[in-house]
Order: structure tokens, then sequence, then C-alpha cells
């Protein structure tokens, strides 16, 4: 009987087998155009870069010809050209300030459309209309126009007094409330994001928090934002990618512009895009730093004589329950 | 008690509900406020495209124009070449946005369906492809259509073709998300339907065709307008691949400047006043606006739906 029973269970392992073969036979079908796009269009080009990034290209007769010229490249971007230290440097402030205030603006709107308010459509429609109607174009527009600057807020005293103490801080901090409508723009995706994560929360724990005489204060830090921690990381990344795809990131005109010269330009163009894309992973990684979570993982290890003695205790169970089968 | 004594007993049972009062006032005050700095823009931009010359120039005129005047519009219409370009800019994204719908419905089945090696990792990578810089790729990618372009004499530089073929594969603006609209929503279709349709002998492709597009229509939609929207608003890949060699509404507008320069002298009775100012530029602006203001007051809804079933919350 015993060895029936093995019989059968082996038929059904290579079914299993079979059926487990045929659905990645199946679904692989489905994904080639996608495996084939990705490996053609995204990994190849990202390590094709990576080796341009340390060649000079030109464009001849016969074709593209490269020449190895080491690091040429990376010292022209630095020191050789005036322009890509400061786009570099004003990308880089870019996402330090924009980023933070994004994602605690968007937290802060989000728990506001999270309770029971009328016109709740209403808002999440006007602060979902960014996402839509923006191009990069139109936002140049609006913002070489001043249509987005609110009010000058250059000669108010806190300003001054913050100018005379950092001039810099000062400067950041102008430009952070001068384009405020900037700032909320970028938070259209972030705000669904947010309302969706705070709308997951097992409603229980505030009741419980509220029996056990926790404030709203205290509920929201020992509670919510702990939970929404993962949601953040989620906006801060998103943020962070796509503050980068409009034109107010001066490296992308920089990179355009150097991609035309198709004599030598390539090369350099390449490096450009490589350093740009290593301060963009970067911030991803501070990213993952500040909001991951750390998961707690137990580990059990075991050692050799207990994994003998389980497998005896295992064995034994199964000779005790093949014995009452027979009885 | 004296009468002090009994109002502060009022006050203390009467106190929540006054703070809750307030807490709402608080609420709508900051909601109302923040919508008005969010919209901001768009006051000013309308209020400025309906300034005639004069008005513009009159310094006593902040925001509200002394008459409205629809002139700016006429000339930038004719400066953008806006007709044409109107026309161009929907085929083009509607083109690129059924090659991604395509592709983006096929692979997130492939995910909510299916149990098959390397699941995870492929998933993983779905999303890195959304991190990953368009600047690192762009300039191989560019390469390699000129070479093709050079190789075959087929002409790509300049046509839709090299962004459909991306998006053919997968590889259009933000695919990632589509994919990711696509599989959450078809993981909620249940397989049981798909076990009966295998019963009675229908293939792979027939239960994809009959059960799972048919079951999510309205996902669909969603997908699409995600994607015209998007290849509508993208201008960095597409100023480079097309350049000047269609009309396209968002290009247009971006160089409206040097547009305006060569062609207002042109426009019949504006010779004398081709000067450019903020009202032409806001005009055009908002021509260009137009087509998804109208998409996004007709599907709002499906939009916010839309982000909502990316399912990205962290877990």
């Amino acid at each position: 009987m015993a060895k029936r029973e093995k019989q059968l269970s082996d038929r059904q392992m290579l079914k299993a087998i079979q059926r487990s073969n045929d659905q990645n036979l199946i679904a692989y079908s489905f994904l080639i155009p996608w495996l084939i796009g990705f490996a053609v269009f995204t990994v190849g080009p990202f390590f094709f870069t990576i080796y341009l990034s340390f060649q000079d290209v030109q464009l001849t007769g016969l074709g593209w010809e490269y020449t190895n010229i080491g690091m040429e490249n990376f010292i022209t971007a630095f020191f050789g050209n005036i322009d890509f230290v400061p786009a570099m440097i004003s990308f880089i402030t870019l996402e330090i300030t924009y980023v933070p205030a994004i994602v605690i603006f968007s937290f802060i709107l989000g728990i506001l459309l999270n309770r029971n308010i009328k016109f709740r459509g209403g808002f999440r429609t006007i602060f979902f209309l960014p996402v839509i109607v923006l191009s990069g174009s139109v936002m140049d527009q609006l913002i070489n126009n001043e249509a987005t600057t609110l009010d000058d807020f250059s000669e108010n005293i806190i300003f001054t007094m913050l100018n005379n103490y950092s001039p810099f801080f000062a400067e950041i901090m102008l430009s952070l409330f001068q384009n405020f409508t900037m700032v909320l723009w970028f938070t259209g995706i972030p705000i669904i994001l947010f309302i969706n994560g705070l709308q997951k929360i097992n409603q229980s724990l505030f009741e419980a928090a509220k029996i056990d005489g926790a404030t709203n204060w205290q509920i929201l830090w020992k509670i919510t934002i702990p939970i929404i921690r993962p949601t953040a990381l989620v906006v801060a990344i998103f943020t962070i990618v796509q503050i980068g795809m409009y034109s107010i990131n001066p490296v992308f005109t920089l990179i355009q512009q150097s991609m035309y010269n198709f004599q030598g330009g390539l090369g350099l163009s390449s490096a450009y895009a490589l350093v740009y894309t290593m301060v963009v992973l970067l911030f991803v990684g501070i990213a993952f730093l500040v909001l991951g979570t750390k998961r707690e993982k137990i580990e059990v290890k075991l050692t050799s004589i207990q994994k003998r003695n389980f497998e005896m205790i295992r064995e034994k169970r199964l000779e005790r329950k093949g014995v009452k089968q027979d009885g | 008690m004296s009468k002090v004594d009994e109002w502060i007993q009022y006050l203390k049972i009467k106190r929540r509900p006054i703070e809750k009062v307030v807490a709402k006032v608080v609420v709508y005050a900051l909601l109302i406020t923040i919508s008005y700095v969010f919209l901001f823009p768009f006051f000013s931009m309308l209020s400025l495209s309906l300034m005639s010359p004069q008005d513009i120039i009159n310094v006593e005129i902040d925001y509200i124009p002394r008459s409205i005047y629809f002139g700016n519009f006429r000339i930038a219409l004719a400066v953008m070449d806006g007709f044409r370009a109107l026309f161009n800019s929907i085929w083009f994204s509607a083109v690129l946005a059924v090659s991604q719908t395509i592709i983006s419905a096929l692979t997130g089945y492939a995910f909510a369906r299916y149990q098959f090696r390397f699941k995870g990792i492929l998933f993983a990578l779905i999303l890195v492809s959304f991190i990953v810089p368009v600047p690192i790729i762009f300039i191989p990618r560019f390469m390699m259509f000129i070479g093709v372009q050079s190789s075959t004499g087929i002409k790509m530089i300049g046509t839709v073709i090299p962004q459909m073929v991306m998006a053919l594969f997968g590889q259009g603006v933000n695919s990632a998300i589509l994919i990711l609209i696509f599989y959450n929503f078809f993981r909620m279709i249940p397989g049981v339907l798909y076990e009966a349709a295998k019963i009675d002998g229908a293939t792979p492709f027939k239960q994809f065709w009959e059960i799972t597009v048919k079951m999510s229509l309205s996902t669909i939609v969603v997908v699409f307008l995600f994607s015209f929207v998007w290849n509508w608003n993208e201008t960095y890949v597409t100023n480079q691949l097309i350049g000047d060699n269609m009309v396209l509404l968002p290009s247009q507008l971006g160089i409206f400047d040097t547009l305006f320069q060569n062609r207002a002298p042109a426009i019949p009775g504006q010779e004398g006043e081709a000067r450019i100012n903020e009202a032409y530029r806001m005009a055009a602006t908002i021509i260009s606006m137009i087509p998804l203001f109208i998409i996004y007051f007709v599907a709002q809804r499906q939009f916010v739906e839309g982000i909502e079933q990316t399912g990205i919350t962290g877990e």
C-alpha cells in the first residue's frame, strides 16, 4: 500500500512539474516583448552608456568610431566645461529642498483629505490636475512669465534676518517659498498614494489607542507615521525620479545640447548622464536609509544535532501514522 | 454655585463640540488656501491671456483686464500653426498610447495570472526600470535609431517609429506604472473563470482575450488615457527624436518665442504691433493645454482611481 501511495505522489509530482513548465512557457510567451524591450532598450543602453563615457565617439562616413580616452570625458565635465558643475549643484539643491517638502506636504494633505469632509472629491480633483495638464514646456512658460510666483518674499523681515545669518540657506528657503506652487504641483500622485496607504491602516488600532488615553498627536507619531513609512519611501523615490524629468532640471538641457554634437559630444554627454544617474541613485539610496524600515528577521539556526532530532521526531510521527492507517 | 462656575461647567461639557468646529474650520481654511495656491498659476495665466496689449503695459491693472480680448488666442493659434499641431499631437499621442496599452496589458497579465520562474526578480526589474533616469539609456537608443536609419535607408529620426517601437516593447513613458495598474486589476479576476475556460478548451490567448480583456474595459480606458496624457506631456525624448520634423503642440509651445519672431509679422493686420508679450505666451500655453483639460474633466475620477489601482503603498 505504501508503494502505491508513493507511485501516486510521483505521478502527481510529474503532473505538477508539467503544469508549471506549461505555465512557464505560456507566461514567458506573454512576457517576451517586454523582456526583449527591456534587454534591448534599457539594460543594453545602460551599460553601453557607461562604456561610451570612456570613449571619444565620432560619426564618420563608416559609422560610429570609438577611441578609448580613459577619464578624459569626466575631466572635461568637471574641469573643462563651466556649465556642468553649477548645473549639477543646482540639481542637487533642487532634490534636497523639493523632495522632503513634497513628501511632507503630500502627507499633510493626505491626512487632511482622509478625514470626513465635504467636497473631498473636489479638492482631490484640484490637487490631481497638475499631473495631467503640466508638460515641460507648459511649466517653462508659467515659470518664465512669473505666473507661478505668488509674492515677492525677498523683502520679508524673516528672510532679511536669515540672509544675514546664512545667505545660502536663505536663498534655498526663498526659492522654496517663491516656488511653493511648484512644490505643490508635484504632490498630485503622492497625495493619492498617501490617502490609499492611510485607508489601509486598521481602524481598531486608533480606537484601542484612544481607549488607552492617547492624544491625537501621540496617535500620529506612534501609530500613523510608523505604519505609513513604507508609503513615504515609495513617494520619496517617485518624487526623486519625477523631479528630474522636467526642464527645471538644468542637467537635462546640458546633456541634450551635448548630444547633438556628433563629433565627440556623445562621449561627453554619456559622462554627464553617468554622473547624473549616480547622483539620482545616491538619492534613492538615501531615501531607503531614511525611510526604509528594518525588517526584524528572526533567524533560527539549527545545529546538526537539532536537525537530526527534528528528523527523528518527524520519522516517528510518520511511523505512528502508518501504524494507525494499517490498523 | 455662582454664575461663573456655571459658565465654566457649561464650557467643560461643550468643549468637545467647540474644539471639533474649530478643527473643521482650520481644515477647510487650509484646504482652500492650498487649492488657491494650486490654481493660482492657472488664474493668472487666464487673466493674462485675456489682456489686450494696452492692458498689459497698464500699471493699474493687476489681474482683471479692462475688457476681455481674444486677439491673443487668434495670434497664438496662427503663430503655432495651432490646428495642424493639435491634429498631429492627437494622433501621435494616440498611436503611442495604443502601443503602450497593449504591451502593458500583456505584461501585467503574465504577472497576475501565472506562476513562473524568476517571477519575483522580473517584477523587481519592472520597478527598477522606473527608477533608471532617461538620459543614461537614451544616448544608445538614439544612436541605435540613427544606425538603423543609415543602414537601411528607412527614415527613423523625425517620425513616430522610434517611440512606437520602444512603446511596443514596453519601454515607453512610465510603462512601469501602466503595467502595475493592469497587474493589480487582473489579479482581482477570479481564477475559477480561467479554469472553466480551460476545461472548455480555450487556448491561453483566447482566455486572455475573452475573459481578461472583456472584463477590464474600464481599466484599459484608464491606462490608455494615462499613456495618452504622459506621451502628450513628454518633451525630452520627443524633442530629440522628432525635432522640428513634425509640428506638435507642446514642442511648438517650447519654441514659441522664436516662432513668434519669425511668423507674427506675416500675420495680416499684425504687422505694426508684432512685439511679444506675456499675453501671447499665456494664450499659447492655454491652447496647448485645452485637450488635456477636456480629458481631465471628463475622466477625472478614473485618473485618480487609476493611481489608486497601482497599489504601490509600500508593502
